[in-house]
């Protein structure tokens, strides 16, 4: 890996959502990995292992409010950008509430997230 | 000789009876005659007896004659007096059936079937009452004149084919009064036939059903309602769900389409542009479910006390872009001497977009209209009236009515959402939400808002 280039991590139980992320984060030079479920990124990923996370909030087993709150409690600083497909104008509060840097409404245009990551990491 | 006593007057002046009177005469005559008395007693005694006795033969004969005759004379009488009976009788029910018939809220009616053109030769009372036409109009009259000129012609046709197969018909069919104005009739037609088997009358009673079926019609609108509320409800989770489903390849598209323009960077001219069109639809399926759902969330209302004047300014700010685009005007006639209403802005908000877009819509392609207004006054101490006039393309008659209906929609890409849910909270609001068609061109739509009761003045 590269020191010049961002690790970001992408979790969404959506293989298709998963891929196309990956292909545009990857066109910005970032480095990408992917998950289907938070469960596969806690045991692949150490707390202290750099990187900003993009998740999902609607996942099958343990959902992204709950993968968030574990993230915060374990004290880790890694940046959070949430994301759902349901709109629901309470989620974005909610997750600058828990103290995730970022709220996106699926589908959402690459840009934004973009300007997003490089906002906060 | 009691029948004679009990004869009614009438019997006196009949020939049988001065018959009668003639054979009495008679008969006191020959007692009348006295008898000799002589030497030659026996023998005259003798000729008396026989006398007495052929007398004795005639007035038994007599008798006899008079007997018969008093016989026939009572039964002729008995038949007098019975076809007399009879007579009353049947004047009797004849005036019975005639105030029966004409008291009977039916209408009833017999048609001439001997002679072309159904002809009607009796109606009674209810019938004049229920088609709305005098007895003397009636009579003679082609029964199926009656209907009106506005009853459907099928079902005309199909009476007439049923009368003249000889069958009865029954049936109910909107009907119109002489004077227009429509009603609902039961029918029933029944063929009247002579011994032979010929029709020679048709009769027919109808009754007006037209409350019954009007409260039918106000069940089946009131279920319908009903099942749409539920429709709406069950429709509200299943976009619910479709959305959040659908969203997750719209993402995936996106961002692949976008992926793909950056690794192409500046190369490919051709298939960059097709990725930017890829692109472009999947943010107009994006919207199409964003307002999708937005038109059917639900929340509750936040009431608070503003100027209406302040949320249409702003509204019209909102839309001043769409406006210019779609090259029309919006002009405000707002009135500035209104009190505060109460209410839930982003819900009052989202009615007057609704409206102010359905207006912008109903105006797109025409050149020579391209003006919308939004104008405010006050209707009653406790009212408010907004309305928003445009000069496009009306509402089509048959569609007024379906207007506020759920799904319903004259747009190709309408959800038919949209006035249903502004209506319904133009309700909650305790006002009306109406549209009409202006005497010029295009249409109004205006709703009725109440005012906030502490700013009454």
């Amino acid at each position: 890996m590269m020191p010049d280039k961002k690790q970001v991590y992408i979790v969404d139980d959506d293989e298709s959502v998963c891929r196309a992320l990956k292909a545009l984060l990857v066109t910005y030079d970032f480095v990408v990995e992917t998950f289907t479920s938070a469960e596969k990124f806690f045991s692949a990923v150490p707390y202290s292992a750099l990187g900003c996370l993009i998740m999902d909030v609607h996942m099958s087993g343990m959902d992204g409010w709950e993968a968030h709150k574990r993230i915060v409690a374990s004290g880790s600083k890694r940046p959070v950008i949430l994301i759902s497909g349901d709109k629901n104008s309470g989620f974005k509060e909610r997750a600058l509430k828990a103290g995730a840097v970022g709220f996106l409404q699926k589908p959402f245009n690459g840009k934004m997230l973009i300007d997003l990551i490089n906002q906060v990491f | 000789m009691k029948t004679i006593k009990k004869k009614s007057p009438k019997l006196k002046q009949k020939p049988l009876i001065s018959k009668k009177s003639g054979i009495s005469l008679k008969l006191s005559g020959q007692k009348k005659k006295s008898l000799p008395k002589n030497s030659i007693r026996n023998q005259k005694r003798r000729q008396l007896k026989r006398r007495a006795s052929d007398q004795d033969k005639t007035r038994n004969h007599l008798g006899e004659v008079i007997r018969q005759q008093a016989d026939e004379l009572k039964f002729k009488n008995g038949q007098i007096r019975s076809w007399e009976d009879k007579d009353r009788l049947a004047e009797e029910q004849v005036h019975i059936r005639t105030k029966a018939m004409d008291s009977t809220a039916d209408g009833i009616f017999i048609i001439d079937a001997q002679k072309p053109n159904f002809p009607v030769i009796y109606t009674n009372q209810s019938f004049q009452k229920m088609t709305g036409y005098t007895k003397r109009e009636i009579l003679g009259r082609d029964y199926f004149d009656l209907y009106g000129t506005d009853a459907d012609p099928r079902i005309v046709r199909e009476i007439k084919h049923t009368m003249l197969q000889g069958k009865s018909f029954h049936g109910e069919m909107l009907s119109f009064q002489k004077n227009g104005k429509k009603y609902w009739d039961l029918l029933r037609i029944a063929p009247v036939r002579d011994p032979s088997g010929t029709v020679t009358h048709y009769v027919g009673i109808q009754a007006d059903v037209t409350l019954i079926r009007e409260r039918d019609l106000e069940i089946k609108e009131q279920r319908e309602e009903l099942l749409h509320v539920t429709r709406v409800g069950k429709l509200a989770e299943f976009v619910s769900s479709l959305a959040h489903e659908i969203s997750q390849p719209l993402t995936a598209i996106l961002s692949y389409a976008q992926a793909a323009q950056r690794i192409l960077a500046g190369r490919e001219p051709q298939l960059q542009e097709i990725l930017q069109y890829i692109i472009n639809d999947d943010q107009r399926a994006s919207e199409v479910i964003r307002r999708l759902r937005s038109l059917l969330k639900k929340s509750k209302p936040t009431l608070e006390s503003f100027d209406i004047n302040v949320l249409i300014n702003e509204t019209a700010m909102l839309m001043a872009t769409d406006v210019t685009v779609r090259n029309k005007v919006l002009k405000t006639e707002l009135d500035t001497n209104l009190p505060a209403i109460r209410g839930d802005r982003i819900q009052l908000q989202q009615v007057l977009l609704n409206l102010i877009s359905n207006s912008l819509d109903a105006m797109e392609g025409r050149d020579d209209s391209r003006e919308l207004v939004i104008s405010t006054s006050r209707k009653g101490p406790n009212m408010i009236l907004v309305e928003v006039k445009d000069s496009g393309c009306g509402i089509p008659a048959e569609n007024m009515k379906k207007l506020f209906s759920h799904f319903f929609t004259s747009k190709p890409d309408g959800l038919g959402m949209g006035l249903s849910i502004s209506r319904s909270i133009v309700e909650e609001h305790g006002g009306r939400l109406e549209a009409k068609n202006n005497p010029d061109r295009g249409a109004t739509f205006y709703f009725t808002i109440s005012v906030d009761k502490k700013d009454v003045s």
